[in-house]
């Protein structure tokens, strides 16, 4: 697109950028991480990432398999509910130790064995598990304790108060709080671009009453009217974001008026509009690029704002319904008087959140300061 | 109980965290009222919102004047032969160290602000001593101010003849003349406290004093509990008269209140503490029913913010006992020193304990619940077992009734228990015969085996999340709905709702008309939040209400008890039959620890201090010396453990 053809001062300010190594590696840090809580399924889950069984391959990831498919069934006769891998992996292991104990004192072959008992036939069956054979959901009450469990070997993070694994909750909880972040951050920032762009190009009464308005809804206590609308829907992520969002394009719009003011007075939009160029054309092609500044620069700490007012809510229980996992949720359960003894409970969410708003943080300083034409200037 | 995290303060820790990019104005003054509450007050006392209205006298027959008759010619009737309720030979002297979770507002006991935990404490020593008290053990009335009393044949007038030895704790007389006051003073708009005033509007006729000890009450209505519907307490009219006025929530608010009771406030420290002390003689002294009650000298109420840090200052020895009311307090943090070495002792002592509705509540005009077989398989998916044994150590007893704790409880109810086999046969029989490919039921046309949980207690989620994966197993999809708890429960009394969480406080008589009747369905914003009734019950609660033969009250209320328990409509939660103490050595108290009905006669009345001991002890913890360590912490003589276990609970 013509809009983001790299024209050399963007090259010259990306090599900056590059050249700041707190905030490149900051930069891939993210990336490699976000990218990977997108495959969580397959690092956490308590289904397996891959079957053998009967000498057929399974790949339960994504899919639901019946205990049926594998020969189980619960404690209550049922063979049609979820399978139970974890406990297929153990029954498989079972077997291949039955069978190594039966094959020492059976004088025949290994073949012969299994055709006299065919239930060895599946002992070549195998169960890989995902890094974390946990869920986010599943509550795993095997301790003798109730939860919440400390950290060790079965659970690195250790369990929350509802026996759920903390590793894969804050796995799968930043995946959430990303997803939210960047797509609140690009509905925002487009909307309040939009706007203040026409607030500051088409000016006048327009801009007269559009900022009246901007202070009026700034006003608003958002998060009051966050916890309003929670009573009347079932929140869920995409009508989180549009509620955020209703709020979220108002800062922008400050910087992009007042960029539009300063470029439209340029000599070169006179000449595109001596030649007949369209407001749109004039504003979209011409002007925007030479405003983006604000934009890039602001908006890694706009994604650290969208990060915590997500936090915030969930962590006072207005945010995405239980049990979606949620670092808010950690946090309010750490804080709870029943488990202010539990350090691993607050040490895990507030670690992941200030790691995860440094780097960001890093970024968008870098960003900054690449984006920066005084280039030897010291901010302090 | 006391111990709550304001909101306030969560919204102070929300908004560090939006301190970093954007924060759109959030006002830090405002604070919504809305306040977390503790965990344990949703897992053990089931009841967050007071809804007592008990609308018994909706049919008022206006202008009823009663039976009136000459007192010398009544055949007085009294109680004098129930079994003491105190202890006698119970030490007395010594001071009690307790907590509160704030500092009073008001020493008032009428108006605003006069409903914190400390009113209580201060109600106890006034209100509670009234014309009549019900013996906390065999439930029959016992003499209090009134030595005699006579119910007429109306059931709606009353004679009682007073105690003449009473006296205020000023050492004036209580008479008549104190009733009557306090009639028209609680109908009076300025004591600011619209409960006392429609209450008195909704159940007095009349309150006459016929000479100096002798008080006629007529009630608005006929009723089969006539002395505990028309019992009333004094008011000092020596103090008031001439100064109710507008001012008088004003120059009352930090006064302290004469009372017909054993204790005054002696002193205070503003923020910090309040000082009751003995008042010796009492009048009562040496009355059958006060004897053994009252024991100690001083009562010490100091303000500690929430009961974590109570159970600090108990462990220093700065209060003398303490009430466990964490599941987890009592399971986990019971071992320390002070208990090793037998200095203080803990006991989880039993009581009757009416418990009020507090469980999962089905709207029945909800297509989906409308099926009784759907109602069927959410009971039998509900596991209780589990939720107590992982998330609450096991500490909770299964509810069945719907009027659990009173006499009007179906003592044959069995529970519906965790049965996957059942949840199957319940859903085929609804027409949700096939499991979808998300795993849940549903039917042919299509519609799943799903509806949503909506609830306002913040403390409940974790159990909710456990029960929501455990339904989603059975193939029933819930969806959790949490609600700022007001306006949770407004939309319960709405009926705006699928499933919601019922919870009731009660007394010792349930009301089941306005939970159950039948003329509520049409209407909403009332307790009938399932929209349940049908012409059966109608005449079970009629009976309940009207008939003045117990037996028959009984048997209706059985009969309606296992109906609702058909009927599927309500899945109670848990109750906590029983108080779990902590107290050091010097603290006696009388044999079985309380009596049946706990909230009548509670610790501070029954306890003593026992002074030798008290010394004994300093030194022995000065020496490090353990003392004999009592092993039983279970007290049950009442029978309602072995009751519960008997009926399947844990």
């Amino acid at each position: 697109m013509q809009l983001f053809r790299i024209d050399p001062l963007t090259k010259k300010r990306l090599q900056r950028f590059r050249r700041i190594k707190r905030g490149y590696y900051s930069f891939l840090i993210l990336v490699i991480l976000f990218t990977l809580s997108l495959f969580s399924e397959f690092i956490a889950n308590d289904r397996a990432l891959a079957v053998k069984y009967d000498g057929k391959l399974y790949f339960p990831t994504l899919k639901f398999y019946p205990m049926a498919t594998f020969g189980q069934q619960d404690e209550y006769g049922f063979d049609d509910v979820e399978a139970n891998y974890l406990g297929l992996k153990t029954e498989l292991r079972e077997l291949r130790a039955e069978f190594k104990q039966r094959m020492e004192s059976f004088s025949g072959t290994e073949a012969e064995l299994i055709a006299a008992e065919p239930k060895f036939a599946r002992k070549d069956g195998w169960v890989l598990m995902p890094m974390v054979p946990f869920d986010p959901y599943e509550p795993d009450f095997s301790y003798d304790v109730p939860p919440p469990n400390a950290p060790d070997g079965r659970h690195w993070f250790g369990t929350d108060g509802q026996g759920r694994d903390v590793f894969a909750r804050l796995l799968y909880g930043f995946r959430i709080s990303m997803v939210f972040a960047l797509l609140l951050v690009v509905l925002g920032q487009t909307v309040g671009t939009i706007i203040g762009s026409l607030q500051g190009y088409i000016a006048g009464r327009f801009d007269l009453y559009g900022q009246r308005f901007i202070e009026i809804w700034g006003t608003l206590p958002f998060l009051y009217v966050v916890i309003i609308i929670s009573a009347f829907f079932i929140i869920n992520m995409w009508k989180l974001i549009i509620i955020f969002a209703i709020f979220q394009w108002i800062r922008i719009t400050y910087y992009m008026r007042t960029e539009m003011y300063r470029e439209k007075t340029r000599e070169y939009c006179l000449a595109a509009r001596s030649y007949g160029a369209s407001s749109w054309r004039i504003m979209f092609r011409h002007l925007l690029p030479n405003c983006l500044t604000p934009l890039v620069t602001f908006t890694p700490f706009f994604i650290v704002g969208a990060i915590g007012s997500l936090t915030a809510l969930d962590y006072l229980g207005f945010g995405l319904p239980a049990p979606t996992p949620s670092w808010g949720e950690l946090i309010d359960q750490a804080l709870q008087s029943d488990n202010r003894d539990k350090v691993w409970l607050s040490i895990a969410p507030f670690g992941a959140i200030s790691i995860t708003l440094v780097l960001v943080t890093f970024v968008g300083e870098s960003v900054r300061e690449a984006f920066d034409p005084k280039q030897f200037a010291r901010y302090k | 109980m006391l111990k709550k995290l304001p909101m306030a303060g969560r919204l102070l820790v929300a908004s560090c965290l939006i301190a970093g990019g954007f924060v759109v104005g959030c006002s830090s003054e405002k604070k919504p009222e809305a306040t977390k509450d503790s965990v344990e007050s949703s897992e053990a006392d089931s009841s967050e919102e007071a809804a007592e209205v008990a609308p018994v006298h909706q049919k008022v027959p206006k202008g009823s004047t009663g039976i009136v008759v000459d007192p010398a010619s009544i055949e007085w009737e009294t109680n004098e032969d129930a079994p003491m309720i105190g202890n006698p030979d119970a030490p007395q002297g010594g001071t009690w160290h307790d907590w509160m979770g704030s500092y009073p507002l008001t020493f008032r006991l009428q108006g605003p602000d006069s409903n914190d935990a400390f009113a209580g404490w201060n109600r106890s020593f006034t209100m509670d001593f009234a014309l009549v008290r019900l013996h906390p053990v065999t439930d029959e009335f016992i003499p209090c101010l009134a030595t005699h009393w006579k119910v007429m044949e109306d059931n709606q007038t009353i004679y009682y003849k007073l105690d003449p030895d009473a006296r205020w704790s000023d050492g004036e007389k209580i008479t008549a003349q104190d009733f009557e006051f306090c009639y028209d003073m609680m109908l009076s708009p300025h004591i600011v406290d619209p409960f006392y005033n429609t209450h008195f509007d909704e159940y007095y006729s009349a309150v006459e004093a016929v000479d100096d000890y002798t008080l006629r009450i007529v009630g608005k209505r006929e009723s089969w509990r006539p002395l505990y519907d028309y019992g009333l307490w004094p008011m000092p009219k020596h103090i008031f008269e001439g100064k109710l006025d507008e001012n008088w929530v004003r120059n009352f608010n930090l006064q302290f209140q004469v009372a017909a009771g054993p204790y005054v406030i002696k002193e205070t420290e503003n923020g910090q503490r309040v000082v009751f002390e003995r008042i010796r003689p009492w009048w009562g002294d040496e009355k059958r029913y006060f004897k053994g009650l009252y024991n100690v000298d001083k009562i010490d109420l100091m303000v500690v913010l929430d009961s974590d840090r109570a159970l600090d200052h108990f462990k220093k020895g700065e209060l003398s006992h303490f009430r466990v009311t964490t599941a987890k307090t009592w399971a986990q943090d019971m071992e320390f020193e002070s208990i090793q070495k037998g200095w203080v002792h803990k006991k989880r002592v039993f009581i009757d304990y009416p418990q009020g509705l507090y469980g999962f509540a089905m709207n029945l005009q909800k297509p989906i619940f409308q099926n009784k077989d759907f109602r069927k398989a959410v009971q039998y998916g509900f596991d209780f077992d589990e939720i107590n044994k992982n998330l609450m150590f096991n500490a909770y007893f299964r509810a069945v009734s719907a009027f659990e704790g009173t006499e009007y409880e179906n003592p044959n109810l069995k529970p519906y228990g965790f049965d996957p086999a059942k949840v199957r046969e319940h859903l085929a029989a609804a027409g949700y015969k096939t499991r979808g490919k998300d795993g849940i039921f549903q039917k042919d046309d299509g519609s799943r085996a799903a509806f949503t949980l909506m609830y306002g207690q913040p403390g409940l989620e974790r159990h909710f999340t456990v029960v929501k994966q455990k339904y989603a197993g059975l193939g029933i999809e819930v969806q959790l709905q949490q609600l700022e708890p007001g306006t949770a429960f407004q939309r319960g009394l709405e009926r705006e709702y699928e499933m919601t969480i019922m919870s009731r406080t009660t007394n010792l008589f349930p009301s089941p008309h306005q939970y159950f009747a039948s003329e509520y369905i049409k209407t909403t914003n009332n307790n009938n939040i399932w929209a349940f009734g049908t012409p059966r019950t109608d005449e079970l609660i009629d009976v309940y209400r009207f008939d003045m033969d117990k037996q028959k009250r009984i048997d209706a209320m059985w009969e309606l008890d296992s109906i609702i328990q058909d009927e599927a409509f309500y899945a109670p939660f848990w109750q906590a039959p029983f108080v779990r103490l902590l107290f050091w050595d010097y603290v006696v108290w009388p044999d079985g620890f309380f009596p049946r009905r706990f909230e009548q006669i509670t610790d501070w009345q029954v306890m003593a201090i026992d002074t030798e001991k008290e010394k004994a002890l300093a030194e022995a913890m000065k020496a490090g010396k353990a003392l004999a360590r009592d092993e039983i912490v279970d007290v049950d003589r009442w029978g309602v453990k072995a009751a519960m276990v008997q009926a399947g609970g844990n």
